[in-house]
């Protein structure tokens, strides 16, 4: 075989226990499962005994990176940190958070595919990875700094290039709710507290070498340029937010938020960031002004100096603040990055603020000092939940009786009240140092919090973002994507990571032409519906949600990211807006040199999809995964208007079951949801049948 | 015989900068050490190089030529992406490197040019202000520093653009034009043993194409080395006396 190109060939394995370093054969090893959440689980299969929980010795934690990580693939350099996960009830099984960053792609120029971690150290130590020196280098002179300073620190010793993932108090302090983040701001959720069970205060990678494709270079330039007239804005959506000369359709609700008189006000001199023609490809850079569509036109516009994000990807969706009164008023750095929930969580802390400009100024500065906060202590967020159970309990006088008194008087509710950002810094330290009950509940698994505190199953009733199960909130569901939505909330045992229909749902396409691109790779129109205009379950929204899950995977463990893949549709009108699905395939076949079409990759991916199952139906030890685990919350049955009418997120109860069945159909499950020999034998996985049939649970 | 003569010394200096390259390597590193002594700036080696011939003892070549083109950058526009890094070498080399790029923006990407020290929160980077500086080659005029480092001549301006560029037919792998640089902006390509340059890629340069901010530009050269501060200091690559090269 020609030199295989992506992988470097090399996983690194740690074993903090005996201190020992040793080096396994990726291909050899790990090839069918491609890395990032893939190697991740194979890894929890072989190694890790059912019935072990999160913070046990015995956990292992893998920072799974892919071999498309490095390249010039669109959007890669992702990590997926899979481990079992702290935040369910009991803490056994499998989940994963991902994060951004430079951290993959160094890791690949290091030349290691992913880092296996087993053990635990005897005393706090970091993991220096320079190429091939690796070493586990005492820590407890880091133990207790923040996030911040721990990279700081490293990065003095090992040089400014250096990568670095670390855990902040939150993580030291095994809180469930923390992060490891790298570069700054790119946080990987509910894993930090592994890490610090672990006493692994940080991860660190510097490399000198390369990343080799596999294909002409003449090949790779051209499929990169093609992939580059596709690419869509941050989570491909392919229109602007307003009306734009060159662009025949707009949505309010994309984030191509670019336009005339959009600046990031805060360059010096600023730069406006203006129409973005698609075919202009010195803009893609432009297209996405997160802060804007974050903080709104006015405080985003004015205190945003650029737009940051990840390794390689054109699309930059961190808004990158300079706010000077962070530095007067908190004693912050004036300069804060993130994205997303970064930014809106720490603001869902408050029931409300002082009505005005006045309150919106204080809304907005809690967005920027909590995310410092966060990103300092490393503190994660539950996708907002954990701050909604805090904000409903508060809001409504149980906190008085679930606190100490002494504990409940020592809380500044006045700040809290006034909606002051300051209050944010006694809040979060609890949490990080596991402070009183307060700080002990919130930071842990928010189930066993709500059951604690007794908050009632309807509490998010009034919030967007709604609980769905196991201890999650929802991720782009029924009120998303419908059935498609409903069924990938599901499959997994956290929030469910899942952007692959949400990017095509709300591509901001006429429902005309997404129904033709849905024909295209489904089959059907009837395989999309109008958001808020749900029809009937059928048999093509369970395929589309089958695809969605397994791209979820796919790029999960290729590194790519799923907040911009898979491209269903483009922004090229004479493409008549059409994307490319095989994509992910090229780029493979190219870089490694392993020629693959489409499907024969997305059996990678369902492969790894399966074995995650696999994973949970061990944990869950019953065979009727339907009841048991692939729920949805009485709100989808209860909650709105008459079903199938306008505007209405409710489903029939026989809806939704009638999308399992569809669902199990086209994945080759049972009617109970478990994976049958034939299918497992189909994906290569006899041996995970052959356990699963041990246990009684084969499908 | 010189090289005789100044064996000692010569082979004390490669061990000062660092050059310490397999016996193999050693005949060259003695040829070389001349400027390398220059480079280490030591007054009483000073006085005893003679650049004006290579240790061959032929006429050294001068490269009096300015360049046509040079790249210029506005970092209020990059948004650290390092699409620039992957062009660079993907679509020249078949290979992601950002040590091999020939344009340098992951030194700068997480402090800056000062990289991490105390008051790091008022510097450049991402830790800093956000501001990411990308460093380009300058395709410095006479006197070229790499170029009039190299021993061999290795580095020549190349017709049409006389842009400079590495001849790989005559690098040896001494890293000398990599100490010589007082922007620090050679690279070595560790895979071919030799010192890898910006080119230009014969005016349609890789990274210019691939900046999705059009933070980059490619334009019609000027005289950029006063411009930018040194990343090295105490750098000397040629003599104060121009008269005795030409």
């Amino acid at each position: 075989m020609a030199k295989v190109g992506g992988w470097r060939g090399k996983t690194l394995r740690v074993n903090l226990t005996t201190g020992e370093i040793t080096s396994e054969d990726t291909l050899e090893k790990y090839k069918d499962y491609l890395g990032g959440t893939g190697i991740g689980y194979k890894v929890l299969w072989d190694e890790v005994p059912v019935g072990t929980r999160a913070f046990a010795a015995e956990n292992m934690l893998v920072f799974g990176v892919g071999p498309l990580a490095g390249t010039g693939a669109p959007s890669n350099s992702r990590t997926a940190v899979t481990t079992i996960w702290p935040l369910t009830d009991p803490d056994t099984f499998v989940g994963s958070g991902h994060m951004g960053g430079h951290f993959a792609a160094e890791l690949k120029f290091a030349g290691w595919d992913s880092i296996i971690i087993e053990g635990k150290a005897e005393h706090p130590v970091w993991l220096s990875i320079e190429d091939d020196k690796v070493k586990l280098k005492d820590a407890r002179h880091l133990w207790g700094s923040g996030i911040y300073r721990t990279t700081a620190e490293i990065n003095a010793e090992m040089g400014p290039t250096a990568q670095i993932a670390a855990i902040g108090p939150a993580g030291e302090n095994m809180v469930p709710l923390s992060v490891v983040i790298n570069g700054y701001c790119h946080s990987a959720g509910g894993v930090g507290g592994v890490m610090g069970s672990k006493n692994l205060k940080a991860v660190a990678v510097k490399g000198s070498g390369s990343v080799n494709i596999a294909a002409d270079q003449k090949d790779w330039k051209e499929l990169i340029q093609y992939a580059l007239t596709l690419i869509g804005s941050n989570n491909q959506h392919v229109v602007p937010s307003t009306p734009q000369p060159w662009a025949e359709y707009y949505d309010p609700g994309s984030r191509w938020t670019a336009s005339k008189g959009v600046y990031w006000g805060a360059a010096n001199p600023p730069v406006e960031t203006g129409f973005c023609n698609p075919h202009d490809v010195h803009k893609i850079g432009l297209r996405c002004h997160k802060g804007v569509k974050d903080f709104g036109k006015d405080f985003g516009g004015t205190y945003t100096v650029r737009m940051g994000g990840c390794y390689a990807c054109p699309i930059r969706c961190f808004a990158q603040i300079d706010y000077p009164p962070l530095e007067g008023k908190y004693g912050y750095s004036r300069y804060i990055a993130n994205t997303c929930m970064g930014w809106f969580s720490p603001r869902q802390v408050f029931h409300e603020f002082p009505e005005g400009p006045e309150g919106e100024l204080k809304a907005r500065e809690a967005m920027v000092l909590g995310s410092h906060l966060v990103n300092d202590l490393g503190i994660w967020d539950n996708y907002a939940l954990m701050q909604k159970v805090f904000n409903y309990a508060a809001t409504h006088g149980m906190l008085e009786k679930i606190l100490p008194a002494d504990e409940y008087k020592s809380i500044p509710w006045e700040l809290w009240e006034k909606g002051d950002p300051a209050f944010l810094l006694d809040f979060y330290r609890r949490i990080a140092y596991k402070e009183g009950v307060l700080g002990k509940d919130l930071g842990d698994s928010t189930l066993k919090t709500m059951k604690k505190w007794q908050i009632p199953e309807d509490f998010y009733k009034k919030f967007k973002w709604k609980y769905w199960k196991m201890g999650h909130p929802l991720h782009h569901s029924v009120e998303d994507s419908g059935q498609i939505g409903a069924l990938i909330n599901m499959q997994y045992n956290r929030d469910s990571q899942n952007h692959s229909h949400t990017n095509f749902q709300n591509s901001g396409l006429p429902i005309e032409i997404q129904k033709k691109l849905a024909a295209k790779v489904w089959g059907s129109p009837d395989a999309v519906d109008e958001k808020g205009h749900w029809t009937p379950m059928n048999r093509y929204k369970a395929k589309a949600a089958k695809w969605a899950s397994i791209r979820k995977e796919l790029h999960d463990s290729l590194s790519l990211c799923n907040w911009m893949y898979p491209w269903v549709a483009s922004p090229l009108k004479e493409r008549n807006y059409e994307g490319d699905t095989a994509l992910e395939a090229k780029y493979f076949s190219l870089a490694t040199g392993i020629e693959v079409t489409e499907e024969e990759l997305d059996l990678y991916a369902e492969r790894i999809f399966n074995l995650h199952r696999a994973l949970t139906i061990m944990e869950m030890n019953t065979r009727d995964m339907r009841d048991q685990h692939d729920t949805a919350p009485d709100w989808v049955f209860e909650e709105g208007p008459e079903p199938f009418t306008p505007g209405s997120n409710r489903f029939p109860r026989e809806d939704i079951e009638k999308a399992k069945d569809y669902f199990y159909e086209v994945c080759g499950w049972n009617k109970e949801g478990l994976p049958t020999r034939e299918t497992l034998e189909r994906l290569g996985l006899k041996d995970v049948a052959d356990r699963l049939e041990k246990a009684g649970l084969l499908g | 015989m010189k090289e005789d003569k100044d064996k000692n010394t010569v082979e004390k200096i490669a061990e000062v900068i660092g050059v310490n390259k397999p016996t193999s390597r050693r005949r060259f590193l003695i040829g070389s050490a001349i400027v390398a002594g220059a480079v280490y700036g030591s007054s009483v080696l000073y006085r005893q190089i003679n650049i004006a011939e290579d240790n061959n003892g032929n006429k050294r070549v001068v490269i009096l030529k300015n360049a046509k083109g040079v790249l210029v950058s506005d970092p209020t526009r990059c948004v650290g992406c390092r699409r620039c890094e992957l062009a660079c070498t993907e679509f020249n080399d078949g290979r992601s490197s950002p040590t091999l790029s020939r344009i340098k923006v992951a030194r700068n990407l997480n402090y800056g040019p000062q990289a991490v020290q105390l008051g790091f929160r008022r510097g450049h980077g991402k830790f800093g202000d956000f501001l990411v500086i990308q460093d380009m080659c300058k395709q410095c005029p006479h006197p070229v520093p790499c170029a009039t480092a190299c021993p061999y001549d290795a580095i020549e301006a190349k017709p049409p653009l006389n842009a400079r560029v590495v001849n790989t037919e005559k690098c040896v792998g001494c890293e000398i034009c990599q100490r010589a640089c007082p922007w620090d902006m050679i690279s070595f390509d560790e895979e071919a043993d030799k010192a890898t340059k910006c080119t230009l890629c014969d005016g349609n340069p890789q990274c210019v194409e691939a900046c999705p901010t059009g933070s980059l530009r490619y334009v019609p050269w000027r005289d950029l080395t006063k411009d930018f501060h040194p990343r090295q200091a105490g750098m000397l690559a040629v003599t104060e006396e121009c008269d005795i090269c030409h």
